[in-house]
């Protein structure tokens, strides 16, 4: 059985709508014109046990709603989902035992208190008894590295260090399944890697399934196996992060200087050449269509080379690709 | 690295049925972490407490003109000494109330309602006990420093049983307050902004709960219409039995408390059944 398995999922939100300035204002009164928003269009996907599933999308592409709704905080329109085998929004208490979550822009941890007090008040509410919590606790900040940080007011803590604490509050009752919203939202490098490599450890240790929401390309790219891409209410790609980068990254940019100045007609066949310069040029060309070989035998036999760079775009790259393509699909 | 060896939180699939105790736990930890949270400023605890010296204060002058000019020793069955000890207790109860419905609101709007709305509680219970973690302090804070200028103002607080009668009526007073708090925050899941209702709930309360004037005070029409309103229960209720504690206005105050509780408490309820359904929370 899958962990979370979800099908033709629809969440329709009313808006009410105002034409600008008093007149429109008076007649929203009146009058009010409410616009229906498709937030998440009929998707379906599933994650197994353990799993950890990159959720990824622009924003109000739809997945916090989706997460919102697999918590059981928000009806949908139509569609099913379960969660550990429990319909989220019929079984919402039940399922709070089973599953751990964290919205990455709002703090759930007390703020002016140190952050050992919130973990022994969640540790009441989801029932732990005393000698398991403070076992519980000890394990969790030394997994963290968040033993020094615990008795410090959450206030006075960095974001880092309070996106540890967060997370770790949201897993002291071994919840089976961590929806995490955005967590790594405005978290510098340093903060970023510890925060995926503490996720990946705890993954690793108690097989916790994550779903994971991010804008950050990097977060997948660490920790996720698989992913789905969600745009405008539907889901444009799933996929292993592997297959997303050989289906996508054939595309090569070659950067190549030579000891000679290059003829100003230089060219490959099969290959665009971006930029030619007197002693460099930058090119580019698809792996699909023009094979790796041919094109360095043929910058080796057009001179004597200097160096040569061949990279491929970031996944960032791949990701906005995707969206382009899904949008003028649409348009 | 030690596993923290802790057991699965509830049966995989079996049905969980939380005992009493665990469930009277939750709330019980709620209260406390709110009230060590209010501690966490004393000075700002204090300095709100120190309000009710200034409100003192001025009823003192405003009332000590009031009984001179009238020349009775007594008005409405009040001595200047009950109507200031009735003042103290009401303005102790009034501001220590904690204003649930803007938090509520809050959380709506800054979407903060989802963390509480997905954790093994009840939203409503949750907020009354985090609530009453607020108010026992602000109230006993606010206790402290109007029984002491009240004392030096007038002389002698009532006796004993004033304190036991009014303190059993207080806490039923917070809960009719925070029924009317939850009425007005839930709200919020639909209308979103609710400050009119707030704005309209604490006038109902100064004029016709008694918060600025005893209702003994008004003309016999005006007090029959007050006393038929919850609003009297939450503040007039309590004041009134601190400064007469007689078996039968406690038996009066509190059920009068308690008819009122089950019927806007029996609202919110309902409300909260609906709300929850049709909610929609801001922010990605």
């Amino acid at each position: 059985m899958p962990a979370v398995s979800v099908r033709d999922l629809r969440k329709t939100f009313q808006l009410k709508q105002k034409a600008a300035g008093l007149r429109g204002s008076l007649r929203a009164l009146w009058r009010p014109s409410l616009q229906e928003l498709d937030a998440v269009r009929g998707i379906s996907f599933s994650m197994d046990e353990g799993e950890l599933l990159g959720f990824i999308g622009p924003n109000g592409a739809g997945k916090s709603t989706t997460i919102k709704i697999l918590t059981g905080i928000l009806h949908p329109s139509s569609g099913e989902a379960e969660v550990l085998g429990r319909v989220p929004w019929r079984q919402r208490q039940e399922l709070a035992f089973q599953i751990g979550s964290v919205f990455g822009q709002r703090p759930q941890l007390w703020y002016h208190l140190p952050a050992v007090d919130t973990f022994y008040l969640f540790g009441k509410i989801y029932e732990l008894d005393d000698r398991e919590l403070k076992g519980r606790i000890a394990f969790l900040a030394e997994a963290f590295e968040i033993e020094e940080l615990l008795e410090t007011p959450v206030r006075k803590l960095s974001l880092g260090q309070r996106m540890r604490c967060e997370v770790a509050a949201s897993l002291l009752h071994r919840p089976r399944v961590l929806l995490l919203d955005e967590p790594s939202i405005g978290l510098d490098v340093v903060a970023k890697q510890r925060l995926r490599a503490t996720i990946q450890r705890m993954n690793d240790l108690e097989g916790v399934g994550v779903l994971l929401t991010s804008h950050d390309a990097g977060d997948i790219e660490a920790l996720c196996r698989r992913v789905i891409i969600i745009n405008d209410g539907e889901i444009v790609y799933r996929d292993k992060v592997s297959a997303l980068r050989r289906r996508y990254l054939t595309v090569k940019t070659v950067d190549v200087r030579y000891n000679e100045q290059l003829p100003p007609d230089f060219a490959l066949p099969g290959v665009e050449m971006v930029k030619v310069g007197r002693y460099g040029a930058k090119m580019r060309f698809d792996t699909r269509v023009t094979p790796v070989g041919p094109v360095i035998g043929g910058l080796a036999a057009a001179g004597s080379l200097a160096d040569v760079t061949v990279s491929e775009p970031s996944l960032e790259e791949v990701i906005g690709a995707i969206y382009a393509r899904a949008e003028s699909k649409d348009g | 690295m030690a596993n923290g060896g802790i057991r699965q939180a509830s049966p995989v699939n079996g049905v969980r049925s939380p005992s009493l105790k665990a469930a009277l736990g939750k709330y019980w930890a709620i209260f406390r972490t709110q009230l060590v949270n209010s501690l966490a400023y004393p000075i700002d605890l204090l300095g709100r407490s120190l309000l009710i010296v200034l409100f003192m204060w001025i009823f003192m002058n405003l009332w000590r003109v009031t009984y001179g000019a009238s020349g009775a020793h007594s008005i409405a069955g009040l001595t200047l000494a009950d109507t200031m000890w009735y003042l103290m207790m009401a303005e102790a109860v009034m501001l220590s109330k904690r204003d649930l419905s803007e938090e509520m609101t809050e959380q709506v709007k800054d979407g903060s309602v989802a963390y509480l709305l997905n954790k093994p509680f009840n939203f409503i219970l949750y907020h009354f006990a985090a609530g009453l973690g607020h108010s026992v302090l602000a109230f006993g804070g606010n206790l402290v420093i109007g029984a002491a200028v009240v004392w030096l103002m007038v002389g002698p607080p009532p006796g004993i049983a004033g304190w036991l009668f009014a303190g059993a009526a207080v806490i039923l007073a917070w809960l009719l307050d925070f029924c009317f708090s939850a009425l007005i925050g839930l709200s919020a899941f639909v209308v979103e902004e609710t400050a009119a209702f707030r704005w309209i709930y604490q006038k109902f309360l100064l004029l016709l709960g008694g918060v600025l004037i005893p209702l003994d005070f008004f003309p016999a029409w005006l007090q029959t219409f007050s006393l038929n309103l919850p609003f009297a229960w939450v503040i007039y209720g309590p004041a009134r039995l601190f400064v007469e504690p007689s078996l039968a206005r406690l038996g009066q105050v509190l059920l009068q408390q308690g008819i009122w509780l089950a019927l806007i408490g029996g609202t919110v309820w309902i409300l909260y059944r609906r709300a929850a359904a049709r909610l929609a929370i801001n922010g990605g």
